[in-house]
């Protein structure tokens, strides 16, 4: 069933049909409630894609995630569809694997969708790539330190670096000199600061850092739990684990548990992003909440202005909006001292 | 009554204040209605979160409250913006985040959507870690600098009474190009504890409000325009126009009033504005510049009081029966009954002035 069917059955111009569908207002209520009801008699639903070829739009936004397989990235797709949804947009959920090849086919694919604007997070994309994008004027947005960045493209963002400060400091607040770090390859950007953090952290309270201690792996579960096993081992273990991801972290804590280290008493663990999971395990993981949802809301919207404006000519800069981490406190490690939660 | 505060045009000083009473345009249009100068938004946040149940204790004087912010994502307080504003209605929109970049942006929305005026709730104390903020100066000025450089309308800052110096922030508010300064905020507090099941009121910190903390308003609000020219607006625990008074004469411009709607209604509004403009015809007063701060020239610093022979005196009234209040808060010993008439040792008398506030029938004075 197609629209010029709609039409002969209704017996109007398809001219009409197409505009009870697009301008609804323009149409007389008597004409437009007789298209509805042959519409619905016909179970005729439009084609959307071919809407969006006369539109110049199609009511769509692409979303480039790293990894769907952690949570935290679930919860700022959830802000950015939250939003979408609200003014009536589709989110195209793309998973791009840490992959460059994989991220450049879902862009090259979401530009042929003609999706109307891209949300990217923490994207191994480059400055040609986000060239490509631009010359196509589709708007784009970063969530978390991407590889590429420039006061262009508007960004939300934490200070990884500063979260990280915060998880270490309230380590060592807990009397815990031995603090390793198991940190993830990717997103590199974010890691890297991180790691900047817990160096910074140690350094200002003069505690010599341990090469020993600090662990790049893999950001899943499973690379957290080989992490903790290598530490474990150590002739002299860490008494302290700050993960730069909570996956990691729970990766960690299975490791001791199977390996009958007991958290926290001979090692203490803290994470870093608070998935839900975070306060589910045993002990709930004490950790540095990055406001995720929000994130993903707060992006969203920065796309939607961008949009908006190119609808109705306003100029808007790109703005970077930061937002601010906090610690959460559970019972991973020292947990007498509240103050850093309720202050 | 006409008052001109932060550049804006009020019709007078009354001033409904951020919370939940204003939680949509039909609650704001309420509070026009009701005769308020202007109104204030629920504060709005980057992300609306279902509130926690429950959230409100009240124990007869004072409120705790855990969380009041709008669950109106931004993008819809336009609709609401477009309800609540009509031709001559002035409406603030109350907005708060945790960064200069979070807030600006959530300022600049609400001017888009025709504020007229910003006021930054950056002073909460629930578990939010605002109270700090609130008491830094320099993270006050990084986040009144950012909205104020984005932003056209004019900017107010909420000020916390738990700030080491009120002041300080207040003039830090001022450098940053703020408009004026509200004060004060909600105070963090634990309203009680129920001792049978030994749980506190409330299951977290929250902010204590009402008549309880107006002492406290009166004293943030008298410092800071001792201390910095900017436009204030006082706000804790005005319940009636005398109240209002309070603040003016304290140097506030226009007052805001919170707890008070909750607990009455928008009638409280109508009252107060009603009773407000019939003292200022009684005392001939045309514009409120002529009372604003008059008790200020009262206020002293500790050290330039005089010290005056002064002892208490009682006159011939009757006691109130059975009362022994004087004599029991008597902390000199001074007071004492002989057959029925109060007696004040002048020697013991330190002319403390307690005992004048305690006597319910006014008979106690001091004198030399």
């Amino acid at each position: 069933m197609n629209i010029k069917e709609i039409a002969r059955k209704a017996g109007v111009s398809v001219a009409t049909v197409s505009r009870v569908l697009n301008h609804p207002e323009n149409v007389a209520p008597k004409t437009k409630e007789h298209i509805l009801k042959v519409m619905e008699e016909s179970e005729y639903i439009p084609n959307w894609f071919a809407r969006g070829l006369n539109f110049n739009k199609t009511n769509t936004i692409g979303l480039l995630i790293p990894n769907i397989l952690n949570p935290g990235y679930m919860e700022i797709a959830k802000g950015v569809e939250d939003v979408a949804h609200q003014k009536d947009y589709t989110t195209l959920l793309c998973n791009g694997e840490n992959e460059l090849d994989k991220e450049r086919k879902y862009i090259d694919t979401l530009i042929k969708r003609r999706i109307d604007g891209i949300v990217l997070i923490s994207s191994l994309l480059e400055h040609e790539d986000i060239m490509n994008i631009k010359k196509q004027e589709i708007p784009i947005v970063l969530i978390g330190e991407n590889k590429y960045m420039s006061a262009d493209v508007p960004l939300v963002r934490i200070d990884c670096q500063n979260g990280a400060y915060k998880a270490v400091k309230h380590l060592i607040e807990n009397k815990y000199k031995d603090i390793a770090i198991i940190y993830g390859d990717t997103p590199e950007q974010e890691n890297k600061r991180k790691l900047i953090g817990y160096k910074q952290a140690l350094e200002e309270e003069k505690i010599i850092e341990n090469p020993e201690y600090i662990i790049e792996v893999g950001n899943n579960i499973e690379e957290g739990y080989i992490a903790a096993k290598k530490l474990i081992d150590l002739k002299k273990p860490p008494r302290a684990i700050f993960a730069s991801s909570d996956l990691l972290a729970i990766g960690a804590i299975d490791a001791m548990k199977d390996y009958e280290v007991k958290v926290p008493e001979q090692i203490a663990v803290i994470g870093f992003d608070n998935i839900q999971m975070a306060n589910l395990i045993e002990p709930k993981l004490t950790t540095i909440a990055k406001p995720m949802h929000k994130m993903g809301v707060v992006g969203a919207r920065l796309l939607f202005d961008i949009m908006d404006s190119k609808d109705n000519g306003d100029q808007i800069k790109p703005r970077e909006i930061l937002l601010q981490s906090k610690l959460k406190i559970r019972k991973s490690c020292g947990h007498k001292e509240r103050i850093g939660e309720i202050f | 009554m006409k008052t001109n505060f932060l550049g804006l045009k009020l019709k007078n000083p009354i001033i409904v204040a951020a919370g939940p009473w204003n939680r949509d345009g039909i609650n704001i249009r309420k509070g026009i209605a009701a005769g308020a100068g202007a109104v204030i938004t629920e504060t709005i946040v980057s992300d609306a979160l279902l509130d926690v149940r429950p959230r409100i204790a009240y124990n007869g004087t004072g409120a705790q409250n855990i969380r009041l912010y709008s669950d109106i994502q931004v993008e819809s307080w336009q609709r609401e913006m477009d309800i609540a504003k009509s031709k001559d209605s002035i409406v603030i929109a109350s907005v708060s985040a945790h960064t200069p970049s979070e807030l600006a942006y959530l300022a600049m929305k609400m001017e888009k959507f025709g504020a007229d005026a910003i006021e930054l709730s950056i002073s909460s104390p629930m578990g939010e870690s605002l109270e700090v903020v609130a008491s830094n100066a320099d993270r006050v000025y990084q986040m009144t600098k950012e909205v104020v450089e984005n932003i056209k309308i004019p900017v107010m800052v909420k000020l916390s009474q738990n700030a080491t110096n009120i002041s300080k922030v207040a003039k830090t508010v001022k450098k940053a190009g703020g408009s004026g300064v509200s004060a004060i905020n909600t105070i963090r507090c634990i309203l009680g504890v129920d001792i049978e099941t030994m749980k506190p009121m409330l299951p977290t910190y929250g902010g204590y409000s009402g008549v309880p903390i107006r002492p406290l308003g009166l004293a943030s609000v008298a410092t800071i325009a001792q201390t910095v020219d900017i436009p204030l607006c006082g706000i804790g625990g005005i319940e009636n126009y005398k109240n209002a008074l309070e603040y003016i004469s304290l140097g506030a411009s226009a007052v805001q009033i919170g707890t008070s709607v909750m607990l009455n209604g928008f009638d409280v509004i109508t009252k107060i504005v009603n009773d407000l403009e019939k003292w200022f015809d009684e005392n001939d007063i045309k514009d409120i510049k002529e009372i604003r701060g008059q008790a200020l020239k009262h206020l002293k610093s500790f050290e330039e009081i005089k010290i005056e022979p002064i002892t208490c005196h009682s006159d011939d009234k009757e006691c109130a029966e059975n009362c022994h209040l004087c004599m029991n808060s008597c902390i000199y010993g001074a007071i004492t009954r002989e057959e029925g008439i109060i007696k004040i040792d002048k020697e013991k008398c330190t002319g403390c002035g307690l005992c004048n506030f305690i006597c319910p029938v006014k008979k106690l004075r001091l004198d030399w």
